[in-house]
């Protein structure tokens, strides 16, 4: 008696699973016939040199600490306001007599980087812009676990918004510390180059209000562009070469304090 | 928000030197601290269990039962710490439907899959399977249906079934081996690829986290094995319990041994990172590293299960040894993890500062969720204890 | 023996496949066209409004203030350095344009000494030592401001 009870309940099983499996084959069949209907989204182009490789150059000679960037970055891209928010930020370095280096930026520079160590007691002090680097080999793209962090065709590191499920892995793998968590779309955000702005013709909000073209923004690939020109007159370094991320942001007169 | 804020102010206000603006916030808090622990724990139970299985050390036969349910208790709360953590929860399937093969990360959902149904559920299945046809005579209720239902209609109790069970689950275990390697040794890899952080970028971490996760496991086993026999008013079988002992000493002596080559290769390197670290370590850690993980954690333990190879007191003396050591085995494998977790976050990617961790109490990050997400396994445990009780199992041979 | 074994191995397939084929109807369309990322995002990400809107469309007005602008030092800062074109929800040139207060403060953001600005090209003095009662406005014309007014 028990195991017939048995047989009947697991035929029962099998039946509903084999409906279970029917349907979901049956809708994974009709599916790809689904998508031949809908108008095809915009394609890039397939040629990749038709593309622009889009880099930045930073003249830290020419970096004043304003702080103008970092403001109309916040504004441009609805950025959180309080002070632990940047997708760009500059840092002020104070190298000492004694040795020692102050790194200070409060508020990111937003309201221009101010005097915080005495006259006689600075051998030198410079700026440094700082952004996400928008590395070729990304670690943050590479430590994404869903594909919600990648690099565009045209060299742009981006976010996905609708596909980020908010895990900080990408946050943790930045050596630059360029990402953070959004509090309000709770996803990653970072620097995108403006990404709506530069596919227009537009310059990047930071380069824009730089009132000593301190940064330059252009396409690696165009001989003609001001950053092709920068690379070529300036010595220009990346920040922390030794990682090997093929980072695309190129500093001018980079001391061997920045970190 | 205005209370996210207000904490971040507060965090503003307690840093020291230079931090990147961005590394304010401790991104990864209890709950990432908690899954490793908890994965480690799954992985050392296991391991336990399957000393008696495969590698056949007899004396441990009374724990084998108790391990393998231990080991799926905790599995199954597992991923909660981490649907925790993330900010869109809901969004979580899409590490099954996209998983990219460049992350870590993404080992997660398979891996926790094929471990949970492919090795453990199998392996307690093909032990139990012969006990649940016999068990399903003789009770009532929701167990007798429970027994029904999970034998699947594999009705046979004879000696050849028997030794078919055996035979599955023994390959099913040499199988599981590996699979518990990988279960937490990814676990280690995530931390140990990320160059960004010279606490984490290490080729030891998956090893490290390996042998501490079968030291906490072990450790595990034994503490809910004294705790079953005191509650059920059983005698401690002592061969099993000094042969647990006896394990979680040598496995000890070889995570301690991990963990202070990592350290002594980063102090005779002192390459850029040193710096930072070593203010990390005296400063910020000294309490949770240098006193919690090392001294409580690792040299008592190893002091006194390594004095009993030599000089074995009597039963109850070692009872209570072996209950204290246990605990504090446990409590300083989950400040390994906490120093892992946090101390990588303390100080910044300039290498320059630190800024401070203020744990809540409530809130899905907080010292109650972890509460919550450390006693539901035992929950689960009492549960299963009941329901599948491994010292009702019925003896072919 | 057989039973077993094979019931397990078959129900692990299809446990596979069903897996499979609910993977194939998840996952977004465009996913993997250009790499392991949703390819739609690429448009995703170009769809926000611009604040700042480049000189070009402030010369569409203020032709007067920009040649201004050019005839003095603070050619080289674009309109919308100082310009902030949301200061708050109602700015709109049109409606409630994008008013410079001229406080100290604000000029100091980039004239005020700071050794880390030495030789860049940009006038630098002491705010507190240079007139600290008045306002820079009060004597510079923000668009010629070696214009000394009064």
């Amino acid at each position: 008696m028990g195991t017939t009870r048995i047989k009947n309940n697991r035929r029962k099983f099998f039946q509903t699973s084999a409906a279970l499996l029917g349907g979901t084959i049956m809708y994974s069949l009709i599916k790809p016939f689904e998508a031949l209907s809908q108008p095809q989204t915009e394609d890039i182009k397939e040629n990749k040199e038709d593309l622009p490789l889009w880099g930045m150059g930073v003249d830290i000679e020419s970096c004043i600490g304003c702080g103008k960037c970092a403001e109309a970055c916040k504004i441009e891209n609805n950025v959180p306001k309080e002070p632990f928010y940047f997708r760009t930020w500059i840092e002020q370095y104070t190298v000492k007599n004694d040795g020692e280096v102050k790194i200070e930026s409060p508020n990111g520079g937003i309201g221009g980087l101010q005097q915080s160590v005495p006259d006689e007691d600075i051998f030198k002090s410079f700026m440094v812009p700082k952004l996400c680097n928008h590395c070729t080999e990304a670690p943050c793209v590479q430590a994404c676990p869903v594909g919600a962090t990648f690099i565009s065709p045209d060299g742009v590191v981006l976010v996905d918004d609708s596909y980020c499920i908010g895990c900080s892995y990408c946050i943790q793998a930045c050596p630059y510390g360029a990402r953070f968590m959004n509090p309000i779309t709770k996803v990653a955000d970072k620097c995108t180059f403006c990404y709506h702005r530069i596919s227009d013709g537009l310059q990047p909000a930071c380069v824009e209000v730089c009132p000593t073209d301190a940064r330059i923004f252009g396409n690696l690939r165009d001989k003609k562009s001001d950053l092709v020109k920068f690379l070529q007159k300036n010595p220009t370094q990346v920040l922390k070469p030794h990682l090997n991320t093929h980072s695309r942001v190129f500093y001018n007169g980079l001391s061997s304090e920045v970190r | 928000m205005e209370e996210h804020y207000q904490h971040l102010y507060q965090a503003l206000s307690q840093v020291e030197g230079y931090i990147y603006p961005n590394d304010i916030d401790l991104h990864w808090g209890l709950m990432i601290v908690l899954y490793p622990y908890i994965t480690g724990l799954v992985a050392g139970a296991f391991i336990l269990a399957s000393l008696e299985r495969v590698f056949d050390v007899k004396v441990l036969k009374p724990t084998y039962g108790l391990a393998l349910l231990t080991a799926l208790a905790f599995l199954l709360v597992a991923t909660l710490p981490l649907v925790s953590h993330l900010e869109h929860p809901l969004r979580s399937y899409e590490i099954f439907m996209t998983p990219n093969s460049t992350s870590a990360m993404a080992i997660f959902g398979f891996v926790y899959l094929w471990y949970l149904m492919v090795v453990l559920l199998l392996e307690i299945w093909f032990d139990y399977r012969r006990d649940f046809v016999l068990w399903s005579k003789t009770s009532t209720g929701f167990k007798k249906l429970f027994y029904k239902v999970i034998t699947l209609g594999i009705n046979d109790t004879d000696e050849k079934s028997v030794k078919l069970d055996d035979k599955l689950g023994y390959f099913i275990t040499v199988l599981g081996i590996p699979s518990a390697f990988l279960l937490h040794g990814y676990v280690g890899f995530i931390f140990g690829s990320i160059k960004a952080n010279p606490w984490w970028s290490t080729v030891l971490m998956p090893v490290i986290f390996l042998f501490s996760a079968m030291v906490s496991g072990i450790a595990l086993v034994m503490v809910i094995y004294m705790v079953v026999c005191w509650i059920r008013r059983v005698k401690i079988d002592m061969p099993a319990l000094d042969t647990i002992a006896k394990y979680l000493f040598y496995i000890l002596i070889i995570d301690f041994t991990l963990e202070s080559l990592d350290q002594i290769h980063r102090i005779y390197e002192a390459e850029e990172s040193f710096d930072i670290i070593k203010v990390l370590v005296g400063g910020k850690l000294n309490i949770t590293l240098l006193f919690m993980q090392v001294i409580l954690g690792t040299l008592i333990p190893l002091a006194v299960i390594g004095l009993f190879q030599v000089y074995k007191p009597s039963e109850k003396i070692r009872k209570i040894a072996y209950l204290v050591v246990g605990i504090l085995v446990l409590v300083g494998i989950f400040f390994m993890r906490w120093n892992v977790v946090i101390g990588g976050q303390l100080f910044s990617k300039s290498l320059s500062g630190f800024t401070s961790f203020n744990a809540v109490y409530y809130g899905m990050e907080g010292y109650l969720m972890t509460a919550i997400w450390l006693i539901l396994p035992l929950g689960i445990l009492a549960f299963l204890l009941w329901l599948m009780p491994p010292w009702k199992k019925i003896a072919a041979h | 023996m057989a039973k077993i074994i094979f019931r397990l191995f078959a129900s692990f397939v299809v446990f596979v496949g069903v897996f499979i084929l609910i993977q194939q109807s998840l996952i977004p369309d465009s996913f993997g066209k250009y790499g392991h990322y949703r390819a739609n995002s690429i448009e995703d990400n170009k769809i926000s409004s611009s604040f700042y809107k480049g000189e070009k469309e402030c010369t569409s007005c203020h032709q007067d203030l920009y040649d201004q602008k050019d005839s003095d030092l603070h050619s080289n800062v674009r309109c919308e350095s100082c310009h902030i074109p949301k200061i708050d929800v109602f700015t709109d040139c049109e409606v409630m344009p994008p008013i410079v207060e001229g406080t100290n403060d604000f000029c100091a953001a980039c004239h005020a000494t700071n050794p880390g600005r030495l030789k860049k090209g940009v006038p630098q003095l002491d705010f507190k030592e240079h007139e600290p009662d008045k306002k820079c406005i009060e004597c510079h014309n923000p668009h010629a401001p070696w214009e000394l007014l009064e």
